[in-house]
């Protein structure tokens, strides 16, 4: 177990920087998930960690030791694949003790610390079995187990869970985090699945484009996303065109005037409000903000409902209401009040972060 | 509703034996027949001047092991076949594994460089290695005029010339095949050796080399049994003196006119092949 630090970490393949001057610190024992759309450069930053690809520029920093030009088998990263990379020619038992075997643990204590491991993951009766006689979830935790077996300064997980189905996904991952916790494991995980980082995460890092967005805890990166994309990335917002006019008021560009809390400079400038923080119906009232608009879609999600309420010819919002008894489902067309407080409202500068990821 | 079943699936083999009739119908013919033909003339006595008489006689068996020189053809051939196999293998791993792990464009290209030699006949590579190779070739003409040597190297016509040549054309053999099972293991496998600390010696002894079993057996065995085998090489670059099993049972059965041994010299180099490539399949597998 140590701390790592990644100083201005850059990866480019010819003028195509898929990592761009990543810095980060993780404590030790700290659990710290990087989150992104798909090709934005997770795997690529952790297989820099574990000495895979070579870094353009940058350093990294075991326990605050340089091991930036440090081959793979002299890192002491365990390492997690999505896919397992178990040995199909060893046993279940042979493969945790794989990496003990490299570091000439004598076999009394090799045994044990294999019985160890298998035990935390709850395979030690399938010691003798070969990785293809097993199911996806097993052949997962004994690639957990073979990665935890070496007691590792950092364990890297990129996408461990993605082959597994819903379910097993979610208990594999409680576990992983029970684990790590007890073990007092430096952690880093790698996914493009939110709820799966919110989760686990003592901290996330939000990657887009090869660049970090923002670090932060859960509440940091849900309440006050550092951008347009973090808004719309994790979580939903609505977002809404326009621009501060000023004293707390914000015009969009068809013409509402809403209330603002925060303020940015005056100019062009996009609202963000999240769904669960809207009102409809009389309740509205007492927000700072309330408007009337019409219901275009509602989509039944079973614990909450979406309803889609469209307030201008260019502003639609959405409102998530818990399914709660008294809830009454709004019908299509109808006309309906909607509001907000003004400190729910976010603000982002219309030119930055425009690429948007999943917004609404 | 089971009745129904049944009858689909006899039609259903059905179907398959007779997609499978012609490949059958070609191997008995082909392979098989004449190999029992071939049995049988061996068996056959051979007096000179009368060509053939039937007999069943294991004196041509007998005439192969008690003459040393017949031994000795063999023991040249199974040298000669190992050499060049390992040969093969050591080169042909490496090779191989970069032609696996390739990120390059060129891939295609590099996997056409290694199967090039073989669009060569054999008659033209003999040629180009005997103006590479021979007294008045490339090699020994620039090593005397730099002043390496003062009198050319005997190269053709040597056991040496045969390995070279043999080598060569068994070598895209050996690469294809490794090449398809190393591409069969994941990276990713070889990437969790090296980050459980296994260095890349390591690494390939405990996990590359296991993984790669079949591959290795199957490129082995082929390459051995080509060499065993080879005719052309040995003819051409060995020259008239330097016999291996091929030219030996060429020899009896269009020289000498003698098909009995000639047969029975088949039977022994078939026998002998077999044998030796079970035993290295039996000791790899075990070694696992
Ligand atoms: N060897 C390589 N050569 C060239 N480009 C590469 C190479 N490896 C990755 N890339 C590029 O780098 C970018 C980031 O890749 P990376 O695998 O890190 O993405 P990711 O965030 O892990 O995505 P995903 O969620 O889909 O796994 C991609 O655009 C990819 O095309
Ligand atoms: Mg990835």
């Amino acid at each position: 177990m140590a701390s790592l630090d990644l100083q201005s970490l850059t990866k480019s393949y010819g003028d195509n920087r898929v990592v761009a001057d990543v810095s980060l610190h993780v404590a030790q024992g700290e659990f710290l998930v990087l989150l992104g759309p798909s090709g934005c450069g997770k795997t690529t930053t952790l297989r820099m960690i574990a000495g895979f690809v070579e870094p353009s520029s940058g350093n990294i920093l075991i326990g605050g030791k340089d091991i930036t030009t440090l081959p793979p088998w002299r890192r002491n990263c365990g390492m997690v694949f999505q896919n397992y990379a178990l040995f199909p020619h060893l046993t279940v038992a042979e493969n945790v003790a794989f990496g003990l075997q490299m570091r000439k643990v004598e076999s009394i204590e090799q045994r044990k610390r294999v019985k160890d491991a298998l035990t935390m993951v709850r395979l030690e009766h399938l010691a003798g079995r070969y990785p293809r006689e097993m199911s996806g979830g097993q052949q997962q935790r004994v690639a957990l187990a073979r990665a935890l077996a070496i007691e590792p300064d950092i364990l890297l997980l990129d996408e461990p869970l993605s082959n597994l189905d819903a379910k097993l996904r979610e208990e594999v991952r409680v576990e992983i985090r029970e684990l790590q916790r007890k073990l007092g494991l430096t952690t880093i995980l790698v996914t493009h699945d939110q709820e799966e980082a919110l989760t686990v995460a003592d901290r996330l890092v939000v990657m887009n484009g090869g660049h970090v967005c923002q670090i932060g805890d859960k509440r940091d990166l849900y309440e006050r996303p550092a951008d347009r994309f973090v808004a719309s990335f994790i979580g939903r917002s609505s977002f809404i065109e326009g621009h501060i006019k000023g004293q707390g008021l914000f015009e969009s560009t068809d013409g509402l005037q809403l209330k603002v809390s925060r303020e940015i400079n005056l100019g062009p400038a996009t609202l963000a409000i999240r769904p669960e923080r809207c009102r409809l119906g009389t309740s509205a009232q007492t927000c700072d903000n309330h408007l009337t608009g019409q219901v275009e879609f509602v989509s039944y999600l079973g614990s909450a409902l979406d309803i889609h309420v469209r307030l201008g010819t260019q502003t639609k919002v959405i409102v998530q209401l818990s399914n709660q008894e008294s809830v009454k489902e709004p019908q299509l067309g109808e006309t309906v009040q909607i509001g907000w407080a003004s400190t729910a409202g976010l603000l982002y500068p219309s030119d930055q972060g425009r690429e948007s990821y999943g917004g609404l | 509703m089971t009745l129904l079943n049944a009858n689909r699936q006899n039609k259903r083999g059905l179907t398959a034996s007779l997609l499978i009739m012609p490949a059958t119908a070609f191997v008995v013919l082909s392979l098989l027949l004449p190999m029992a033909i071939l049995f049988r003339y061996s068996l056959n006595a051979f007096v000179p001047g009368k060509f053939m008489v039937d007999a069943l006689t294991a004196d041509n068996y007998i005439k192969f092991f008690t003459d040393p020189y017949y031994a000795s053809v063999l023991f040249r051939t199974i040298r000669v076949a190992s050499i060049c196999t390992i040969f093969c293998l050591i080169i042909g791993f490496p090779l191989a594994y970069v032609l696996a792990r390739t990120q390059s464009h060129f891939k295609n290209l590099l996997i056409i460089a290694v199967v090039l030699p073989l669009f060569v006949g054999n008659a033209v590579r003999a040629a180009g290695w005997m103006v590479s190779l021979g007294n008045k070739g490339a090699f020994n003409q620039s090593m005397i005029a730099l002043g390496f040597i003062d009198a050319p190297i005997e190269i053709m016509y040597t056991e040496l010339a045969v390995l070279l040549g043999i080598i060569a054309v068994n070598l895209p053999f050996m690469v294809l095949t490794l090449q398809s099972v190393i591409e069969s293991i994941p990276r990713h496998v070889e990437e969790a050796a090296f980050s459980l600390g296994a260095p890349p010696l390591k690494m390939f002894w405990l996990v590359l080399w296991p993984l790669a079993i079949p591959g290795i057996l199957a490129g082995t065995i082929l390459t051995f049994i080509l060499a065993m085998n080879a005719y052309a090489t040995p003819v051409l670059l060995g020259g008239p003196k330097f016999q291996m099993m091929g030219t030996l049972i060429y020899g009896q059965f269009a020289q000498q006119n003698n098909w009995p041994f000639g047969g029975a010299i088949s039977f022994i180099l078939m026998t002998t092949t077999l044998f030796l490539t079970l035993i290295a399949q039996a000791f790899v597998t075990n070694k696992k």
